[in-house]
């Protein structure tokens, strides 16, 4: 493998192009590192706020007038203000105040780091877009499906898990597909609280080497693999769970 | 789409209106400016006797970031502008029939669709020049004019889409009809499609300028001083006190959610308005 | 068919005039002609560069760039930066003139024309909770510490005595992130250190650590402009003789540094 990091040097003294996260161990430890953590957030993010979107939709329908009013002002809230500064208002505003704990280097910190108020604040925003998603969905469903499931003695829990949510869920994939990008793409808001994401490690990079053309045309690409992957992962997800003859 | 069967098994997807806040009421307002603001400065109100409390240093800050916040407004106006623009020509090349355009006009509207809003804007501001020299004239590209172009790029790939996505979902049948009554295919575009799909478009285009307004927020990253950038400042100005976080992020989310809900209940009222009865 | 080519060409040969400009006038007399000098200072690192309410940035270096744009008979724009974009603003063209809490190291000379002598130094060093009990950089082994992002210590820190670096866009993050326990200390220069252990507010909070790379400032023009940088270098002796240096930390409440002692001592 060194042959192939000497190669990379030997690129940047010849032509100029700088790519010091393929050829300086650090620097290549420091964005395997950012990769990994993106991934690792887009995924716990995708997993939570479509939790959130589904729980969200369940209480929407609620007969209780406060439990709607609650659920339609998060949404509101969400939708309409940015997600950088729900971010920052989560991890300073809100972070500084819950109780702290020890940690081990011997100090207290807040119980949840940077990483997990990103996780937290972006959950949070994309299921605020996952409820009206699902929300939609469910609707699709005709009544006289719930009727009949009703008359066989469903209970109203195992309607919406056993009946609902799966017809649901095939509707607004297509949707949710959408939605889910813009997840991956929104994860490189964590930059802004210090979580080592690639955005932030490109950073860190390109501050150290000034070689900032390199280290954007990097993140355009890997961006775009990653957001292509997602893609067509979905698509495939997509096809198998096809309802045949809808749509 | 429609199809005839006994026992429907799905119904098909209507857009959903949210059970609405009637509107924003004054009192819906002063909620939310009391949990975001008012209430975190009154908890952290440990104030010694020549501090000042936290909700004066606010208000002795806030016009400065009111003129942030309009900062703000002229960037997204800007954008929007120019990505609408140039994203019109890009969804009008992705249905035209000649396949290199085709090809070339999906290539660039996937590429930017994919890319992340903070990283484009990145790419605008490190790698533009700040001066351009057109037959000996010196135009200065200012910090925000590069913030408004490198937002550009992803509403310009958007708008593409939508435009792409209302030209399809035309009937068949006007473009037929057209082309019965010897109408080329240019003005078949300008005389017949467009106009109807001006309706189609004006909702999810609204929903987009909703979602470029919170994101001019993120040119406080690259040094444009708008709202977030100056809250920043004060921040450091005023030395740090975390005391201080709640109330002056509280005031950004305020002034975005004043500005951005009633664009969303605007939308809602303009999507039922045109709703196209199949 | 014939309209659609001839469009073409049109639109290609007015995209090719448009060129970058290469600035190969004297800088000196683009500022003279233009009658504002364009100055790119801090304005979040109290007290060198920050706002006041009104949001004009004030400051010990504003106060330095002031100076200069007096001597040169014209009026003086700020333009605030922040340290990862400070010298690219200047490669640009952007700003003449970049005084900006920038330490002058090698690397950094081959982008930038920092002038001599150095106006200003400071070293590295870090702010920390008194209860952690810190007596060597080594101790920071394994402890998140904060820090801006694009200072050049950074890296050093983390490589060398295994930190982890917790890196904000700005200090009033990093100063709430260290307040909050976010992190173990806040590594940053010196000198704005020194301010905030005298701020009642940071009382649990000291710099126990020993200063290194103590390393002085460099105020920078862009490559190539001589008559420029021969100009300030001649501001700065000035700057030192009369005390000026000084007189300016008196103002903005930074004690006397031993850098700013000696070089008035050197040059009066």
């Amino acid at each position: 493998m060194d042959f192939i990091f000497e190669w990379f040097r030997t690129l940047y003294s010849e032509t100029g192009v700088n790519l010091p996260f393929i050829y300086d161990e650090y620097d290549r430890k420091r964005m395997a590192e950012g990769l990994l953590t993106t991934i690792w957030l887009s995924l716990i993010c995708l997993f939570f706020s479509v939790i959130i979107g589904v729980i969200g939709a369940w209480l929407q329908g609620s007969s209780l007038k406060w439990t709607r009013r609650i659920v339609n002002g998060y949404i509101q809230l969400f939708r309409n203000t940015p997600p950088l500064v729900q971010l920052y208002f989560f991890y300073f505003a809100i972070g500084t105040l819950l109780p702290r704990v020890e940690n081990d280097w011997g100090g207290t910190s807040p119980m949840l780091g940077s990483f997990a108020w990103a996780a937290i604040s972006l959950s949070f925003f994309a299921g605020a877009f996952n409820v009206e998603i699902f929300r939609s969905g469910i609707e699709a469903v005709p009544k006289s499906t719930v009727e009949a499931a009703e008359a066989l003695g469903f209970s109203r829990l195992q309607i919406y898990r056993d009946i609902t949510l799966p017809l649901a869920f095939r509707v607004v994939i297509p949707a949710m597909n959408n939605n889910l990008v813009n997840l991956v793409k929104t994860t490189t808001l964590a930059y802004a609280i210090a979580v080592p994401e690639m955005l932030y490690e490109a950073n860190q990079i390109w501050s150290d080497n000034v070689n900032v053309t390199e280290m954007m045309i990097f993140l355009l690409l890997a961006y775009f693999v990653l957001v292509g992957v997602l893609v067509a992962g979905m698509n495939k997800w997509e096809r198998a769970m096809k309802i045949p003859g809808f749509g | 789409m429609s199809y005839k069967t006994d026992l429907p098994v799905m119904l098909p997807v209507k857009p959903r209106a949210l059970e609405p806040f009637k509107s924003l009421k004054k009192r819906h307002i002063l909620l939310i400016a009391f949990l975001t603001i008012v209430g975190p400065s009154l908890v952290f109100a440990q104030t010694g006797e020549f501090e000042k409390s936290p909700l004066a240093i606010l208000l002795d800050w806030t016009p400065l970031l009111l003129s942030g916040f309009l900062f703000n407004l002229v960037i997204s106006f800007g954008a929007m502008a120019l990505g609408t623009l140039v994203g019109g020509l890009l969804g009008l090349g992705q249905v035209s029939l000649f396949a290199p355009t085709r090809a070339s006009s999906w290539l660039v509207t996937q590429f930017f669709r994919n890319a992340p809003w903070l990283v484009l804007l990145f790419f605008a501001m490190f790698l533009l020049p700040f001066e351009l020299n057109i037959f000996g004239f010196k135009l200065p590209l200012p910090d925000w004019f590069k913030a408004i172009l490198g937002l550009s790029l992803p509403v310009m790939a958007n708008v593409s889409e939508i435009v792409r996505g209302a030209v399809r979902s035309l009937p068949s049948g006007q473009w037929e009809a057209a082309e019965s009554l010897a109408y080329t295919r240019r003005q078949t575009l300008w005389l017949i499609i467009l106009p109807q799909c001006v309706k189609r478009m004006l909702p999810p285009w609204m929903n987009l300028y909703s979602i470029l307004t919170m994101a001019t927020v993120l040119a406080s990253i690259v040094g444009v001083s708008e709202v977030m950038t100056l809250t920043g400042r004060a921040l450091a100005a005023e030395g740090g006190r975390t005391d201080l976080l709640a109330p002056f992020y509280g005031l950004v989310l305020v002034l975005f959610f004043i500005y951005c809900y009633p664009i969303a209940r605007f939308t809602v009222w303009l999507e039922h308005k045109f709703s196209v009865i199949n | 068919m014939k309209f659609k080519i001839l469009k073409t060409i049109a639109v290609t040969a007015l995209i090719s005039s448009v060129s970058v400009t290469a600035g190969i006038a004297d800088i000196l007399d683009t500022i003279k002609e233009r009658g504002t000098l364009i100055v790119g200072v801090k304005a979040d690192y109290k007290p060198y560069g920050f706002l006041d309410s009104s949001g004009t940035v004030i400051g010990l270096e504003p106060d330095l760039a002031q100076d200069v744009a007096d001597k040169l008979g014209v009026a003086i724009e700020y333009v605030p930066v922040v340290s990862s974009n400070r010298m690219q603003f200047l490669e640009q063209g952007k700003i003449d003139l970049m005084i900006a809490t920038m330490t002058d190291k090698p690397d950094r000379r081959k982008v930038v024309q920092i002038v001599d002598p150095n106006y200003y130094s400071s070293g590295t060093n870090v702010l920390a909770l008194k209860s952690l009990g810190l007596k060597d950089w080594n101790d920071l082994n394994g402890k998140p510490v904060c820090g801006i992002q694009g200072a050049f210590y950074n890296k050093a820190t983390s490589q060398n005595y295994g930190a982890e670096i917790v890196a904000f866009k700005g200090t009033a993050e990093a100063y709430s992130a260290l307040k909050a326990g976010n992190c173990a200390a806040f590594v940053y220069d010196d000198s704005a250190i020194v301010a905030k252990t005298n701020d009642p507010a940071w009382s649990d909070y000291e710099m126990p650590l020993a200063t290194i790379d103590d390393a002085p400032w460099g105020l920078a023009v862009g490559l190539g402009e001589d008559n420029f940088a021969a100009l300030m270098s001649e501001m700065i002796t000035g700057w030192h003789k009369s005390g000026r240096i000084l007189e300016l930390e008196k103002k903005w409440g930074v004690t006397n540094t031993p850098f700013a002692k000696e070089m008035h001592d050197k040059y009066k």
